[in-house]
């Protein structure tokens, strides 16, 4: 890969989606960009830059900036996460909530195991208060192809063996002809998916009371790092908390504070300590 | 050091297996079909078994159901590998007795997702 061809590609991924690429994981782009080339019948990706310059087109350059972004996602990813989010997080923010309502927004959610995850292990809750809420869970990812797959809700055979127990997977997913499992009707019912960039403000998402965003944050630069996290930020309602992953090093913007009651969760900063803090 | 049996009558896939769960810090010993299981588990009760379906003698469904009217045999830890993918089989290798269930091909990611969630790493 030439030296123009990764800067064009880096400023590519940086404008679109905040990613920042250091120059030693060109062959990242070559591996995550594999596809799109061959499609589009470049011979090299230096092609594929060469084009992207001289003929500027945003479906493009957008398609090639979300198929940059990581994809890498697991069912279970963060086991304890879930645990606590479902036994503890969301029945105290049941007994806030006037209307029965909690929404919980997966955002990069890749192609859509950790949504799945969650309504799995929500279903497996008997007899809390939890199963009487009125649940709405929503996963978005930059890549198109990403939400196509996590709203069909099929994997493979190597992706549900890993996070998953057979229980699970015996309970929540069928395996259809082709040797693929898809997630179960009734499951996928529960979840929805919609297309959306984190640079970008999502007040049309709505507000939520948990926002999961894991590995997502640390791949940007820090400005952008700091955009999202801001727009992340105004979707919480009162009280509503960011989880990301753990050990995820973030530099944030003034809008959201480490949570005091939930270790490892984000608050946003009530604008009642922003007037006492100045 | 936990001790895990794999049973399985191709020597390449005791071989592979082998070498993915000693790298998650176990003893391994083999057999080949399901009565030569048996006989290892007799002389020696194991932590976690990793057991094919189809083996001549011997096959893993059978040895389940007769490992588990041993003495001391309903302690392993028994996770199925096989080729059978369909839910029946899944159903039946459970009911009998199985802990966890690995559907072929497998690789280290799989084996070690699994016996993380028996509770073995």
């Amino acid at each position: 890969m030439q030296d123009t061809t990764f800067e064009t590609l880096a400023d590519l991924a940086l404008k679109q989606s905040g990613q920042a690429f250091h120059p030693n994981k060109r062959y990242l782009m070559e591996a995550r960009l594999a596809t799109i080339s061959r499609r589009e019948s470049f011979a090299t990706l230096d092609d594929l830059a060469h084009c992207l310059k001289s003929r500027p087109n945003p479906r493009f350059e957008a398609e090639v900036a979300a198929a940059l972004t990581g994809k890498l996602t697991r069912f279970f990813g963060d086991r304890d996460l879930f645990d606590r989010i479902v036994t503890h997080v969301l029945p105290e923010r049941l007994k806030l909530s006037k209307t029965g309502r909690l929404r919980i927004w997966c955002a990069g959610v890749s192609t859509g195991q950790e949504v799945y995850s969650l309504i799995m292990r929500l279903g497996e809750e008997v007899g809390s208060a939890i199963t009487k809420a009125d649940l709405e869970i929503i996963g978005t990812d930059i890549s198109a192809d990403c939400i196509e797959t996590a709203t069909v809700g099929s994997y493979g055979h190597f992706d549900v063996q890993k996070g998953l127990s057979v229980h699970r997977l015996m309970l929540g997913l069928d395996r259809n002809d082709t040797g693929d499992w898809q997630v179960k009707e009734a499951l996928r019912q529960q979840a929805t998916f919609k297309v959306h960039n984190l640079l970008e403000p999502a007040d049309a998402l709505g507000l939520f009371d948990v926002i999961i965003c894991r590995n997502v944050l640390s791949a940007m630069a820090e400005p952008m790092q700091k955009q999202a996290a801001d727009n992340l930020a105004r979707q919480l309602l009162p009280g509503g908390l960011i989880f990301t992953a753990p050990g995820e090093k973030l530099s944030l913007g003034d809008g959201l504070v480490a949570s005091r009651t939930y270790r490892g969760a984000l608050e946003r900063v009530s604008d009642k300590n922003k007037v006492a803090a100045a | 050091m936990k001790h895990c049996l794999i049973v399985d009558d191709s020597r390449v896939v005791r071989t592979v297996a082998g070498r993915i769960i000693k790298d998650l810090s176990f003893e391994v010993s083999e057999a080949g079909d399901g009565s030569e299981a048996l006989r290892k588990c007799r002389e020696r009760m194991p932590d976690a078994i990793l057991l094919d379906w189809n083996m001549p003698v011997m096959n893993g469904l059978d040895f389940v159901r007769a490992l588990r009217r041993e003495d001391g045999g309903q302690n392993p830890v028994v996770v199925f590998c096989t080729n059978e993918n369909d839910a029946e089989h899944i159903g039946e290798a459970m009911r009998s007795g199985a802990n966890e269930y690995i559907m072929k091909p497998f690789d280290a990611e799989i084996v070690e997702s699994k016996f993380a969630e028996v509770g073995l790493v």
